[in-house]
């Protein structure tokens, strides 16, 4: 399974000994689980619950997953939510160092991506990896452009990007609404489709939460929406037989 | 220009993002002191662990051995043996990696320079890697002392760069021929990464190595003329390619004489064994009759 | 090929993302092929990730294994590349740039790149040149080569086809005139990687082809495979 949301709970590795160096804790602590995004007419679409875990322990349930970097970039990770705040104060001293030509200009959505990885693979190079997967989307140039990258450095681009158990479950869903569409879907469309993958994450991923944000990137901006509540359906639950009922 | 890459970067990420941990270790040919040579370092690439050698061996396997990630090509048979008339050097060209056979070109045998050559088995990367070091080492000797290195010079700078490596996972076992400046008799010199270094008339090396010195041992003796030994030499791969499922290709063969070395036409392994065995025409062992005798009261 | 290994306490910093790639050396061309796909175990990826780069006029890496470090080493060889213009005011060779490229991996020697790279190009001479190595930089120039997850069912393929090795029915000196001229080298590329496609998980969803040529320079088509 996938190591970011299922090697818990976090525990120093080895025997720590005097006068040894510190051993890599290569495990994560609190977490996220999965994060959606997909490319839509107008521009790009995220979806994450928001849920920070310890464990099998629902910790924080107003941990927020999606993130602005600059003025049409979106952010989003799923594990270790320390390591993303590294991440995200990096990003920070570097869009600030960046303010600071006051040139009129920003990293654009590639940039910013492209930074991330660089700092992704230097860490797994160190063999002491920053426990994320991150989804970055936004739009440059007029363009929309989205890319993945994980604790490993392994990047890729595609019209719709999972982490965690969103590769398995919602990915399927995305990809189907893309293809019935030819890629070209509707705002209301692209909230619908995400809403089913989140509610179908709800379901059957333990680490998940019915309560989520949507965050948007157009040629307008971006703009992320307060946490709300999803709604699900058990009832169906009555009829099913055969797990011991 | 620096200031506008500390703007882009800030102070940390130049740190972070441009340092690389590195193993450097010197390698000075016969020593340091007096000998000429000069120390030449080197800076491989560790994994930032405390224990990055022990890295090293659990993801590279260069021997078939292991499970291991990444599988280095490796596997081999190779002979070499000194005689009236000069070396001969006479090695086969299959590579595995795992048990995939990755390649049945591979040229085992490494001009270092017109008068010497190298044999390669074990890791080929770390025997082609640190045979071409050797070359240049040996190329800036003749350009100091205006004469050809010696092959027992050769051979030890060889070992001498190895060792500073010994115990990191390194698999390389070469023999290192040649025939010396103003000198009646050829060398003869094996290396290994075990830091090992010997001098004698005949040595084979790699994982068919057994098969050839069986054959070799049976037909060698120092007054042969050249067809004799180049038939002797090839004998013994061949017979190596058939039992070493390791060993396979092409028979590849040399002669180092006075003047420098000669080089042969490959030799097809599968043509060698309808040439010596015409009567079998290539048909497998287990299809030939042969009687077959079961211990008493197992019938068939 | 699978998902994540643990040696011990040990996290484990490679993985595999599969993929295949081929490549045709020519009297005077060269022709590459690589899928797009890039998997992790199960997963798809996405269904166009491109996993050969060009770099001179003349000159085409492939690669497959850890598509990170397939990354990273294409932008080292890239970085030198451009040095290399500069500094003497010409493009690279075909040679140069694979001696280099096995001295670069070797430098990785104990933390190595997990990456199976093929350079190909045009020679000093005018011909089809392919290198290929191991992942610790063991350089041997080709006729041809494949590499990546599809490897076990295409390099046995073009053994035959090209190499005729085994073929008792074709004698040493006729073995040229069954050699494959431009348009055929290309068909058999797209015609295995469709057989690849079928039959390896790790295979599909596009076909890149580079056709390398003196005159023409790099020239890259870009086909459908199955996306099953």
């Amino acid at each position: 399974m996938d190591p970011i949301t299922y090697k818990l709970p976090h525990t120093p590795q080895g025997i720590q000994k005097p006068g040894e160096p510190v051993k890599h804790i290569s495990s994560p602590a609190v977490t996220g689980s999965s994060v959606l995004g997909i490319k839509y007419k107008d521009g790009l679409m995220f979806a994450a619950d928001c849920l920070g875990s310890y464990g099998s322990m629902l910790k924080f349930k107003n941990q927020h997953r999606l993130h602005a970097i600059g003025k049409s970039t979106v952010l989003a990770f799923s594990g270790d939510v320390s390591d993303f705040q590294y991440m995200q104060e990096t990003l920070d001293e570097l869009m600030n160092s960046e303010r600071n030509w006051e040139d009129d200009q920003s990293l654009g959505t590639k940039s910013i991506y492209s930074y991330i990885h660089a700092i992704m693979y230097q860490r797994r190079s160190k063999v002491d990896p920053l426990w994320n997967s991150y989804v970055v989307g936004g739009i440059e140039k007029g363009k929309p452009f989205m890319g993945y990258v994980d604790l490993y450095g392994t990047t890729y681009e595609a019209d719709s990007l999972a982490t965690g158990f969103g590769k398995h479950l919602a990915q399927p869903l995305m990809r189907k609404a893309l293809e019935d569409k030819e890629g070209d879907l509707t705002e209301e469309e692209a909230r619908d489709v995400l809403l089913r993958s989140l509610r179908v994450l709800f379901y059957r991923d333990t680490r998940s939460l019915n309560l989520y944000q949507i965050a948007k990137v157009t040629g307008e901006g971006v703009t992320i929406s307060d946490p709300t509540h999803l709604d699900s359906e058990w009832e169906f639950g009555r009829n099913i037989r055969g797990y011991g009922f | 220009m620096n200031d506008f890459k500390q703007q882009f970067l800030g102070d940390t990420l130049t740190k972070t993002l441009f340092s690389e941990t590195e193993a450097s270790a010197t390698t000075n040919g016969l020593g340091s002191t007096g000998s000429g040579f000069e120390t030449t370092a080197h800076k491989f690439a560790l994994a930032p662990l405390q224990k990055p050698v022990e890295f090293a061996k659990t993801h590279i396997d260069n021997t078939s051995e292991t499970q291991a990630r990444i599988q280095a090509a490796h596997g081999t048979t190779t002979l070499a043996f000194k005689f009236q008339h000069g070396v001969i050097v006479c090695t086969d060209s299959r590579a595995t990696m795992g048990n995939v056979i990755a390649s049945q070109t591979v040229k085992k045998v490494i001009e270092i320079n017109e008068f010497l050559l190298g044999t390669m088995a074990g890791g080929a990367a770390d025997c082609s890697f640190w045979e071409r070091e050797l070359g240049r080492q040996c190329k800036l000797y003749a350009l100091r002392n205006k004469k050809r290195i010696t092959v027992a010079g050769a051979s030890k700078i060889l070992r001498n760069m190895v060792l500073n490596y010994k115990g990191m996972g390194l698999s390389m076992g070469t023999m290192i021929c040649g025939w010396d400046e103003d000198t009646t008799d050829p060398a003869l010199f094996y290396v290994d990464s075990d830091g090992q270094r010997l001098e004698n008339h005949l040595f084979s090396v790699g994982s068919g190595s057994t098969f050839a010195y069986s054959v070799l041992d049976a037909g060698y003796h120092y007054n042969m003329e050249v067809e004799e030994a180049k038939e002797l030499a090839r004998r013994a791969i061949y017979h190596a390619t058939y039992r070493d499922a390791f060993s396979g290709g092409y028979v590849r063969m040399y002669h180092i004489k006075q003047d420098g070395w000669v080089a042969f036409d490959l030799q097809d392994v599968g043509e060698l064994d309808i040439h010596y065995y015409p009567e079998r025409k290539g048909v497998p062992d287990n299809q030939v009759q042969e009687e077959i005798i079961r211990p008493a009261g197992v019938s068939v | 090929m699978v998902p994540t290994e643990h040696h011990g306490d040990q996290w484990e910093p490679y993985v595999d993302n599969g993929g295949s790639t081929l490549a045709i050396a020519g009297e005077d061309f060269v022709v590459i092929g690589s899928d797009t796909r890039s998997s992790d175990g199960y997963n798809i990826n996405t269904r166009y990730d491109p996993k050969a780069f060009k770099f001179t006029n003349n000159t085409v890496l492939a690669t497959t294994g850890y598509r990170a470090d397939c990354k990273s080493m294409a932008k080292s060889v890239q970085a030198q590349i451009t040095k290399y213009a500069h500094d003497h005011g010409k493009e690279m060779s075909v040679e140069a740039m694979a001696q280099m490229l096995s001295i670069m991996m070797y430098q990785k020697r104990f933390f190595s790149y997990y990456v199976f790279p093929i350079v190909a190009g045009i020679d000093k001479e005018g011909k089809g040149a392919v290198y290929s190595y191991d992942p610790v930089g063991n350089m041997e120039r080709v006729g041809f080569r494949a590499f990546g997850s599809s490897s076990a069912l295409l390099q046995p393929f073009i053994d035959d086809q090209l190499g005729f090795k085994n073929r008792a029915d074709i004698k040493p000196e006729e073995r040229e005139l069954h050699l494959p001229d431009l348009q055929q080298a290309k068909n058999i590329i797209t015609d295995v990687f469709n057989g690849a496609a079928e039959r390896d998980i790790y295979t599909g969803d596009g076909l890149q082809l580079f056709t390398i040529t003196k005159e023409g320079g790099i020239e890259l088509e870009e086909l459908p495979l199955k996306r099953d």
